[in-house]
């Protein structure tokens, strides 16, 4: 069973419920999907065992042949290529590695090498947790790339845990769309709403199962929880404001150390959800 | 010389548009002759890369000065590759500017103006 946690917003706590959820259980594979911003490894500290880089192919353009590349500039849907008089600009930040350059440009004059654009980090965390964490290189743009290579390692027989990207971007849709049900973390804030609804409106399209967590609860007012209500979504919990648990946060430390009452929840959560997808 | 203004309209009495890869339209103004026609950008819908695709379509044209409000540094690099001189920073209205080129006044631009996305509207993306 896939269980990806999401939020519209960020920050609102998707990595605390992920890790939690994940520590609680004790035994799952854990994936850190937000790979532009991964920090799951401050609360689950895995002892990482293995990286791999992950690379995508890039063209190059063989210049001064008098080849014309101009039939690559006008295919490409991005404009990565562009040609002016004789010469080709490669903006390689724009290039998403379709190949197509190499199929309409002048034969053997369009190569492809590999570029790394990030790597995956892959290790073990206490109790019994398989930890996988993808890790985009700054300055690339291909969360994707990253993503898809996790994507290989998910065993659907155990319990996946897939921290999720925040908003509602390809990234966020690519992170949920294997998922068997979506956890969506959010704060009673007007933003939190807002963008919780962003996010329902993704998962209804894809067909996807899903409940809310409201965190730092007694902030704001009390409009996501009636959304909620009046909208028949399930409030999976509620986790309060407190200082303490910041604090908590901001060692690393978890909720569960906290108030280990949380535990139990976390697992009971997890039952629920199991209970939920096989009606 | 033949000179490309990113406008608002397509008449001289237009404004400058301050984006180049996202403007409407080009005045082409040859001030040689005073003739001028206008374009339609054509590349302000493109998904990505307005500026690069901008930047060639102008520079197809034998365009050599660009006048425009901002340039972001791919379009920049198009237009440096293809020898256009670049204006940036000008608000007037075309015909202004064109007198302004003219007589001197305008002062060429030797690096992009804003970072990338700047025309998008809604803080640019990556996704």
């Amino acid at each position: 069973m896939i269980i990806s946690v999401a939020s519209g917003k960020g920050g609102t706590g998707k990595t605390t419920v992920a890790c939690n959820m994940a520590l609680s259980v004790g035994y799952c594979q854990f994936m850190d999907y937000d790979v532009e911003a991964p920090n799951s490894s401050f609360f689950l500290k895995p002892d990482i065992k293995h990286i791999h880089k992950v690379t995508i192919k890039q063209p190059y353009f063989l210049r001064g042949t008098g080849a014309d590349f101009s039939e690559c500039a006008s295919f490409c849907n991005y404009n990565a290529v562009a040609v002016v008089g004789d010469d080709v600009i490669f903006f390689p930040e724009l290039c998403h590695g379709c190949g197509g350059c190499l199929l309409v440009g002048p034969e053997g004059a369009v190569r492809e090498n590999d570029v790394i654009v990030g790597e995956v980090r892959k290790g073990v965390a206490s109790p019994n947790i398989d930890y996988y964490m993808g890790d985009l290189k700054p300055g690339s743009m291909r969360t994707i790339s990253i993503q898809g290579d996790m994507d290989k390692a998910l065993n659907r027989d155990e319990l996946v845990i897939i921290d999720c990207p925040p908003g509602t971007s390809c990234s966020m849709v690519f992170s949920v769309k294997d998922c068997d049900y979506c956890i969506l973390v959010t704060e009673p804030t007007p933003y939190g709403l807002n963008d919780l609804k962003l996010s329902i409106e993704v998962l209804e399209s894809m067909d996807k199962p899903f409940g809310v967590i409201i965190n730092r609860n007694g902030i704001g007012d009390d409009q996501v929880e009636k959304f909620c209500k009046n909208s028949g979504i399930k409030i999976l919990a509620m986790i309060p404001n407190k200082r303490e648990i910041a604090e908590y946060y901001s060692r690393g430390d978890s909720l569960i150390e906290y108030d280990s009452s949380w535990k139990s929840r976390f697992e009971e959560i997890v039952k629920e959800i199991e209970k939920d997808i096989r009606k | 010389m033949i000179v490309a203004i990113s406008s608002t309209g397509t008449s001289l009495e237009s404004k400058v548009d301050p984006r180049f890869g996202r403007c409407p339209f080009f005045i082409i103004y040859n001030t040689d002759d005073d003739s001028f026609e206008h374009v339609e950008n054509q590349a302000r819908q493109a998904m990505g890369g307005a500026g690069i695709q901008t930047g060639q379509m102008i520079a197809g044209r034998g365009v050599k000065a660009v006048i425009t409000g901002n340039v972001g540094p791919n379009a920049f690099r198009v237009l440096a590759a293809a020898g256009v001189k670049v204006y940036s920073g000008v608000s007037d209205q075309v015909s202004d500017a064109v007198q302004k080129l003219k007589a001197g006044e305008l002062q060429g631009t030797s690096a992009p103006d804003v970072g990338s996305h700047f025309g998008t509207g809604g803080g640019g993306g990556n996704n």
